[in-house]
């Protein structure tokens, strides 16, 4: 077996763990079956979170070292992280419509920073496929990789900051007022998505060294001269039709 | 050209999320999101009647009753209580002792609200556990 294939069985196996713990936990009292929503959700938004921390690093890496391992670490990791957010975003508004009354809301910081956070990283890959150069397209990209990190504190943070519409900080804090068993059920889903992360990291890292090769093979064949595989054109055959 | 096709989403979704947001924020004159009953009643004088804003607090037990096109509740801080006459249905899980935001204006000693969502706040507690009354955070 290779590496990806036992990262995904391991992650597929970590969230059937997941979901059974998310079954089992008893429901919000208030909430009811909507509880089990936040085990998509949080998890999500954690690896939305952790996959920009990631490219965040990555991207410091290209500029200090300039190796192209650094470059699809962070490339990879957006492209994981964008998935994320959108489910984050879906999955929120899927569970705000019955228990807020609304699924979005113009005014709450933690729904319009993240919102930003979904299509600035979008934006970073359309940077991505705006610049030819491998190079010059690292170097731009982890620019922008790192300056876009920004909104992910500002982001995590928004709910204590300002007055919002979504929920403060449940688990990061000492009196955490989450009950014990769906706190259970809450790690165990944070866990098994970040063995999801990666095992999506293993798949993408090695397609974007895939893309890189078949990128420098194109350029060496652009850049030899045709030779042979230029000929005459056959003016016989055109005369015929 | 072709290459700067792909930034048309994402620059479209930037755009949008920002003008929504500074709309919102310019709409309320205020940079908060909702002011709380002890708030309201501080500022009275800036909201004259009709003047919209949100209104968050806790809905107070035994003062929620349907009305013909809507409900009636008292919102509450702790230190003062408004009255809120809600015109619409309300969300599915509004009761009594969750975080209420309302949004509409005074109408002399009453808030008459159009819009109203549950605030629901970070506590998640099985039904067994008691004693964990749902509050709107007045701080921040």
């Amino acid at each position: 077996m290779n590496r990806h294939r036992i990262l995904g069985l391991t992650a597929l196996a970590a969230v059937l763990v997941g979901f059974y713990f998310g079954g089992q936990a008893p429901l919000d009292q208030l909430q009811g079956e909507y509880t089990r929503i936040m085990y998509v959700h949080v998890p999500s938004a954690w690896l939305a979170y952790l996959s920009f921390l990631v490219t965040f690093g990555a991207s410091i890496l290209w500029l200090a070292r300039r190796k192209p391992v650094y470059d699809r670490i962070a490339e990879s990791s957006v492209s994981v992280g964008v998935f994320f957010t959108a489910l984050a975003l879906m999955t929120g508004m899927i569970w705000g419509y019955p228990v807020w009354g609304t699924f979005w809301d113009w005014g709450d910081a933690r729904m319009m920073t993240t919102a930003l956070m979904f299509f600035v990283y979008l934006g970073y890959l359309a940077l991505r496929r705006s610049i030819p150069d491998p190079a010059m397209r690292a170097t731009r990209s982890a620019v922008l990789g790192i300056v876009a990190f920004f909104l992910v504190p500002l982001s995590y943070v928004s709910v204590i900051i300002v007055r919002t519409l979504h929920q403060g900080i449940t688990v990061v804090r000492p009196d955490s007022p989450i009950d014990g068993e769906i706190l259970l059920a809450l790690l165990s889903n944070v866990g098994a998505f970040t063995v999801v992360y990666l095992a999506f990291m293993s798949v993408k890292t090695a397609i974007a060294r895939g893309e890189e090769e078949l990128e420098e093979q194109s350029a060496a064949a652009d850049a030899t001269p045709a030779g042979a595989a230029i000929t005459a054109p056959n003016l016989e055959k055109v005369r015929d039709v | 050209m072709t290459r700067y096709r792909w930034f048309v989403l994402p620059a479209i979704g930037a755009i949008v999320v920002i003008i929504g947001w500074m709309v919102f924020l310019s709409l309320g004159e205020n940079l908060v999101y909702y002011l709380t009953p002890n708030e309201a009643v501080e500022q009275r004088a800036q909201f004259p009647d009709g003047e919209r804003f949100r209104l968050g607090g806790q809905v107070e037990a035994g003062t929620l009753v349907a009305t013909a096109d809507g409900v009636e509740f008292t919102v509450s801080d702790g230190a003062h209580e408004v009255h809120v006459v809600h015109e619409g249905a309300p969300p599915e899980l509004f009761r009594e002792g969750v975080g209420a935001i309302v949004e509409g204006a005074w109408d002399g000693d009453v808030f008459r609200s159009d819009q109203l969502v549950v605030k629901h706040d970070e506590q998640y507690q099985a039904p067994e556990d008691e004693g964990h009354p749902y509050e709107v955070p007045t701080d921040a």
